[in-house]
C-alpha cells in the first residue's frame, strides 16, 4: 500500500513500521534506542512523527507503528520538533557530560539546561538496549534495577556477574557509550569483572575472553577449530576457498 | 539497616515454592511466599529458584526490586505504615511522617539501625472516613495527630 | 418475635469498619446469640457484611427485617443492642442517624440523606449479604444472568445487549465495553482470554475493593458471561497486593461457585467450560495499566506497552483479551438480567447507568455513594457529601486521581459524566472523588500527585521517567521556597510533550494534575515562587501562623493541642504563637472555633 511521508508517495507492506518505511526513501527521523538488530524499545521517544487519519492527528513511535492503512505521515511538524527538543533537553538534564547527547543538543539548537541537578558522570539514558542484546546473546547477566525515577541498569547486587561473559555485546550497541570496557593488553574489565583475554593463533592478539570461548563451544559443541580473530578467521576462510576451487591470486 | 541473618534454613525454600508449576508466570507469587516466610527475600533463596524456572538470576532481581511488597534487605520487627493516600496526605500524614522521623530517626523505605522498626508509606488502604491513618503490624490507628505519635510508638517499644 | 419472623443483624466488616473494630462487635453479637440459644426458639443470623460505603459514620449495624440502622457502633454497645433490638424490638435511638436538615431521628438506612439518592446497582448486594455465602447471592438473584445466557442467548446476542446498554469502562477511560467484545469476538485466534482489573490504585479511591470485598460473585458472574461471549475458557482476577480481604473473599467465591458448578467444566450442564484464576499484584500502581497488568500476570515487570496493536487482538500471552474493572463487571449480570434499555434509562445519554463515587478529604460524609451518572458534582458534594468539614470554604474536587485534573468551585454545576468531566480538563477514572478546602495547597497537591507518579511510573520512557523527575524537582523547590522565574513555562514545557510523546496512559496523563491546578489557581504557583508565601498555609518554608489578638478569647484550646508546645497564653487571655517552636502542622487553626488563627504575619 502507499503512504505519504513528508508528501512523499512511499510504498510500504502491511505491518511495515513507519521508521522502516521512511529510511528507506531516505526520510530522517532521528532515533537513540532504535537497532535493526533489536528494535522494540520505543523509549527514547525521539522517533515520533504525526499520524493523520481522517483529520486527526495522533503523535506515535514510528520505530513501533505498524502500517495498517493508507496514512499520511509528517515527521518534522512544529509540534513535533518542539516535543523533540524537550526530550533532549530532558536527556541532556540527565547526561550533561555526554558526547552523543550534546552533539543532538547542537543539532537541534536547544541550549544546555542549568535549572536541574544532574549527576556528573552519568552517561546512561536508560535505552533499554544493553538489557536486549544481552538476552538476546543468551546471558541476560544485567538487568533493569527498580523502577520509576530511580530505576538503573546492572548486574544483581551490582557485583560482577558470573553470567557475563565479557563479550561487550552491550557496549557496543550503547548509543551514547555509556558502558566502559576497559581494555589492557591482556585483559578486560567490564560490569567489574575482569577477563583475561585469550590471543589469536595467527597473529598473536588478545582478542576475546576465556568465557566467550566455553560458551560458544557448548553452544556450537565443536572443540576443534582454532582460536581465530576476526581478520584471520577471514584471511583463514578466503585460503580455503581458494584451495578449494583453485581460484588463481590477483 | 537491619543485618542479613546467616543461618537461614533454606529447605523451607524449596518447600514454598514446589507448591508452583516450573512456569515463568507464577514468578510474583513465588517471590511473594518467600517474602512472607523471611519477612525479605535472600540471595540464596534467589538462586534456588534461578535454577527452578530455569530464568536468568538477574531476571529475578528485576522482579525483586520493581514490586515494592518485595524487599531484599530484611525488614524490622515492627513495621509502620503511614498511609500517604490523597485524603490522608490533605489531613497531613506528612506531619506524622515527619514525627516519626523525628522519633526514631528513620526516613521511609528505612529501617531503624537496631532492626525495631521499619518505615514504609504506603498507597491509600481505603480507610478514608478515619485519615490520616497508620498501620502498625496489623493494627490499624485512625485520626493520629502528631500528638499522639510518641504514645503510639510506645507501645512497641519505641523512644 | 414471631417464629416467622427471623432476625437478620448485618455487620458492616468492609475494612473501614474493621479498622474500627466491627469484628469485636460481630463476634460479640454471635458469641452473645450462641450463649443465649436455650432461650430463643429462632436463631438470629448474624452476617457479616462487605462495605455500606457511609465509612464516616461506622461501625454500621443494620436489623432486619425491622429495617434498623445504628451508626457509630461501639463493642461496648453490643450487650443492648442484643437486649433491645434482637431479643426484643426495640429500637436504641442515640445509635440511629439524624437528618441534616430536620434534626429528626431516622431509623431506616433509605430515609437517610447519604443514602436517599443513591441507586444502588454495582453495589446492589453489598452491605446486605455474608459475602462467603454463595446462597445469599443466589437468593438476590445471582447468577440468574448466567442461565439466561447459557440457556436462552447465543453469544452474538450477549454482546449486543452489552453494546446497546451504553455501558463503558469503569476504570478509567470510560471505553465502550460492548465495542471492546465485539472486537475481540472478531479475532480467530484461541485462545482468548478475560481479565479482571483489580489493581485500584487510585489513592483515595475503594469502590472497586468494596465490591471484591463485599459481592465477589458479582465480578465472577460477570466474567463468565463474557467468556461465553467471546469463546474464551479462562479468567485471572488481577488484585492488588494490598488488598488482602478482597483476595481472600474472592478465593473463598471461587471455590464456592465451582462447588455449585458455576465454574469449571460443563458449567450447569451447557457444555460450556470457564475457569478463574487469582493473580496477587505485587505493589505497582502501574500494573492498572492494562498491557502492564497483562505483562505482570505473564511474570514479568509490569512495564507497558505501546498500544498500536490492541489487547483485544493481541493481549495475554500475545493471544485476544478482554480486560474489564471490578466494577464493570458488577454492572454485566443486571443488564443481561433486565435488558439494555432498563440500563439505557439510567444516567445521561453519553454515560448511561450509574457511577461508583469515593467522597473523601475534606468532606464530612466520607464513604462510597452510587449515583445516576448526571448527577450535579454540587449534589454530589453538598447534598451527599454533607459539604465540607467544619463547614470551611470549598476550594476544589479532585477527580480522577492522578490521572485526573481538579475542578475549582465555578464549575460546579456540572452534571457528572464521563464526557463532562474531560471538558472541564479532568477525567472519571475510576470515580474518586477528593474534596479540598481553604487548608489544602494546590500547588502541594501537584506536587503530591508527581511524587507518586515518579515512584509509581516503570520507568521506560524518556518523557515520563525524566518528565516527572524534573517536574517534581521543580515542584519540590517551588514549595520550599526555592522557585525561580521561569519555573511554571518549564513546567508547562514538559507537560505539553509527556502528555503526546509518553508510551503509555500513565504517562500521558501525568501532566494532569499539573496543568489543571496551573490553570485554576496559578496565583498559587505565583505566590510561592515570588512572594515565597504559602497562602493556604502548608508548605512549611513559607508559612507563618499568628493568632488574632480581636478574635482571641483564651479559651486554651489551641495550646492543648500544640503538639510543639509553641503557644503561650494565659486562660481568658489572648494566646501568642512562638514561630520558633511552632512545627506548622496547622492543628491551632483546625481547632479553633473563633477562626482566631491566622496564616500569615501579623500586621505590625
Amino acid at each position: 500500500m502507499n503512504i505519504t511521508i513528508d508528501g512523499k508517495i512511499c510504498q510500504a507492506e502491511a505491518g511495515e513500521f513507519l521508521l522502516a518505511v521512511a529510511q528507506r526513501n531516505n526520510i530522517y527521523i532521528p532515533t537513540l534506542c532504535h537497532s535493526d538488530a533489536l528494535p522494540g524499545q520505543a523509549s527514547c521517544r525521539l522517533c515520533i512523527v504525526e499520524v493523520v487519519e481522517n483529520g486527526q492527528h495522533k503523535v506515535v513511535t514510528s520505530c513501533v507503528y505498524p502500517v495498517t492503512r493508507e496514512v499520511e505521515v509528517i515527521t518534522n511538524s512544529a509540534k513535533i520538533v518542539a516535543m523533540r527538543k524537550t526530550i533532549i533537553m530532558l536527556l541532556s538534564a540527565r547526561v550533561p557530560g555526554n558526547e552523543e547527547i550534546n552533539k543532538l543538543r547542537e543539532e537541534y539548537s536547544v541550549p544546555k539546561p542549568t535549572r536541574f541537578t544532574s549527576a556528573a558522570d552519568e552517561q546512561c539514558i536508560l535505552c533499554g538496549l544493553c538489557v536486549k542484546a544481552c538476552e538476546t546473546v543468551g546471558l541476560a547477566a544485567i538487568s533493569t534495577i527498580s523502577r520509576g525515577i530511580t530505576k538503573k541498569v546492572a548486574t544483581p547486587y551490582d557485583e560482577p556477574s558470573e553470567a557475563c561473559m565479557g563479550c561487550g555485546a552491550c557496549a557496543q550497541v550503547c548509543p551514547t557509550g555509556a558502558i566502559s570496557s576497559r581494555e589492557e593488553k591482556q585483559h578486560r574489565t567490564i560490569w567489574n569483572k575482569r577477563f583475561e583475554l585469550i590471543s589469536c593463533k595467527s597473529c598473536g592478539k588478545h582478542f576475546i575472553t576465556k568465557e566467550q570461548i566455553e560458551y560458544m563451544r557448548n553452544k556450537l559443541g565443536s572443540t576443534d577449530d582454532e582460536i581465530l580473530c576476526e581478520s584471520c578467521k577471514r584471511t583463514h576462510i578466503f585460503k580455503k576457498f581458494k584451495d578449494l576451487y583453485g581460484v588463481a591470486a590477483k | 539497616m537491619a543485618m542479613e541473618k546467616t543461618s537461614i534454613d533454606f529447605s523451607s525454600t524449596h518447600k514454598v515454592i514446589q507448591k508452583y508449576p516450573q512456569e515463568k508466570r507464577y514468578t510474583l507469587a513465588i517471590l511473594q511466599d518467600i517474602q512472607r516466610e523471611y519477612n525479605y527475600i535472600p540471595r540464596e533463596a534467589l538462586l534456588i529458584l534461578a535454577k527452578y524456572l530455569n530464568t536468568p538470576l538477574s531476571k529475578l532481581y528485576s522482579m525483586a526490586t520493581f514490586y515494592k511488597a518485595l524487599s531484599l534487605t530484611p525488614k524490622g520487627d515492627n513495621i509502620i505504615k503511614v498511609c500517604d493516600g490523597t485524603a490522608c496526605h490533605i489531613r497531613s500524614s506528612m506531619i506524622i511522617i515527619d514525627e516519626i522521623e523525628k522519633s526514631l530517626h528513620i526516613k521511609p523505605g528505612e529501617t531503624s539501625a537496631d532492626g525495631r522498626f521499619s518505615l514504609e508509606t504506603v498507597n491509600c488502604l481505603g480507610s478514608c472516613a478515619i485519615a490520616p491513618v497508620i498501620v502498625v503490624n496489623e493494627t490499624y490507628y485512625g485520626k493520629v495527630t502528631a500528638a499522639r505519635i510518641r504514645e503510639i510508638l510506645g507501645e512497641y517499644g519505641g523512644n | 418475635m414471631g417464629a416467622n419472623s427471623q432476625k437478620k443483624v448485618l455487620v458492616c466488616c468492609g475494612t473501614g469498619c474493621l479498622a474500627n473494630n466491627s469484628l469485636e462487635i460481630y463476634n460479640g453479637l454471635k458469641s452473645k446469640v450462641s450463649a443465649a440459644s436455650v432461650a430463643v426458639s429462632v436463631e438470629p443470623i448474624i452476617k457479616a457484611t462487605g462495605c455500606n460505603g457511609f465509612c464516616e459514620k461506622g461501625p454500621i449495624v443494620k436489623i432486619m427485617p425491622d429495617d434498623i440502622s445504628y451508626y457509630k457502633v461501639k463493642p461496648a454497645d453490643v450487650d443492648e443492642i442484643f437486649e433491645k433490638s434482637i431479643m426484643a424490638d426495640e429500637v436504641i435511638d442515640r445509635l440511629l442517624y439524624v437528618d441534616v436538615a430536620t434534626g429528626k431521628k431516622v431509623q431506616s438506612q433509605n430515609d437517610n440523606d447519604f443514602y436517599k439518592k443513591q441507586m444502588k446497582l454495582a453495589l446492589r448486594n453489598i452491605g446486605e449479604i455474608d459475602p462467603a455465602d454463595i446462597d445469599d447471592y443466589i437468593e438476590r438473584l445471582g447468577y440468574q444472568a448466567l442461565n439466561k445466557v447459557l440457556f436462552a442467548m447465543t453469544p452474538a446476542e450477549v454482546i449486543s445487549e452489552v453494546a446497546e446498554s451504553g455501558l463503558r469502562g469503569r476504570g478509567g477511560a470510560g471505553f465502550p465495553t460492548g465495542r471492546k467484545w465485539k472486537q475481540c469476538a472478531g479475532y480467530d485466534s484461541f485462545p482468548k482470554y478475560v481479565v479482571c482489573n483489580g489493581d485500584e490504585g487510585d489513592p483515595g479511591a475503594f469502590m472497586d475493593r468494596s465490591i471484591m470485598e463485599g459481592d465477589p460473585n458479582s465480578i465472577i458472574e460477570g466474567m463468565l458471561i463474557a467468556g461465553y461471549a467471546i469463546q474464551s475458557e479462562m479468567g485471572y482476577i488481577y488484585i492488588r497486593d494490598e488488598y488482602s480481604l478482597a483476595i481472600k473473599n474472592l478465593a473463598i467465591a471461587i471455590a464456592k461457585a465451582k462447588e455449585r458448578g458455576f465454574l469449571g467444566q460443563n458449567i450447569l450442564g451447557s457444555g460450556f467450560n470457564f475457569d478463574i484464576q487469582i493473580v496477587r499484584g505485587g505493589g505497582a500502581f502501574v500494573c492498572g495499566e492494562s498491557t502492564a497488568l497483562m505483562a505482570s500476570i505473564e511474570g514479568n515487570v509490569g512495564e507497558p506497552r505501546a498500544k498500536y496493536v490492541r489487547s483485544v487482538e493481541k493481549g495475554l500471552w500475545g493471544q485476544p483479551t478482554i480486560l474489564n474493572n471490578v466494577e464493570t463487571w458488577a454492572n454485566i449480570p443486571l443488564i443481561i438480567n433486565n435488558g439494555s434499555e432498563w440500563f439505557r434509562g439510567i444516567g445521561t445519554k453519553g454515560s448511561t447507568g450509574t457511577k461508583v463515587f469515593s467522597l473523601v478529604g475534606k468532606v464530612k460524609n466520607t464513604g462510597l455513594v452510587e449515583v445516576p451518572m448526571g448527577i450535579p458534582l454540587r449534589e454530589l458534594i453538598f447534598g451527599i457529601g454533607g459539604g465540607v468539614i467544619g463547614n470551611k470554604k470549598f476550594k476544589a474536587v479532585q477527580s480522577g486521581g492522578p490521572s485526573g485534573g481538579c475542578i475549582p468551585e465555578s464549575l460546579l454545576d456540572l452534571n457528572v459524566d464521563f464526557d463532562t468531566l474531560a471538558e472541564a480538563g479532568s477525567m472519571m477514572g475510576s470515580g474518586g472523588m477528593i474534596i479540598m478546602d481553604e487548608r489544602t495547597c494546590m500547588v502541594d497537591v501537584a506536587r503530591y500527585y508527581v511524587n507518586f507518579l515518579a515512584e509509581e511510573s516503570c520507568g521506560k520512557c524518556v518523557p515520563c521517567r525524566e518528565g516527572l523527575k524534573r517536574m517534581l524537582e521543580i515542584l519540590n523547590d517551588i514549595c520550599n521556597g526555592k522557585g525561580q522565574l521561569g519555573d511554571i513555562e518549564s513546567l508547562e514545557e514538559i507537560c505539553s510533550m509527556t502528555s503526546e510523546a509518553a508510551l503509555c496512559g500513565l504517562g500521558k496523563s501525568a501532566p494532569n494534575p499539573v496543568v489543571s491546578t496551573l490553570k485554576y489557581f496559578r496565583d498559587e504557583y505565583i505566590a510561592h515562587i515570588v512572594d515565597k508565601k504559602c497562602p493556604a498555609g502548608i508548605c512549611k518554608e513559607l508559612t507563618s501562623f499568628y493568632i488574632d489578638q480581636e478574635l482571641c478569647i483564651g479559651c486554651g484550646k489551641c495550646k492543648r493541642n500544640c503538639p510543639a508546645m509553641a503557644i503561650e497564653g494565659e486562660a481568658k487571655a489572648f494566646h501568642t504563637l512562638d514561630m520558633q517552636k511552632c512545627i506548622k502542622c496547622g492543628n491551632c487553626i483546625d481547632t479553633c472555633k473563633f477562626n482566631a488563627v491566622k496564616v500569615g504575619e501579623e500586621a505590625i
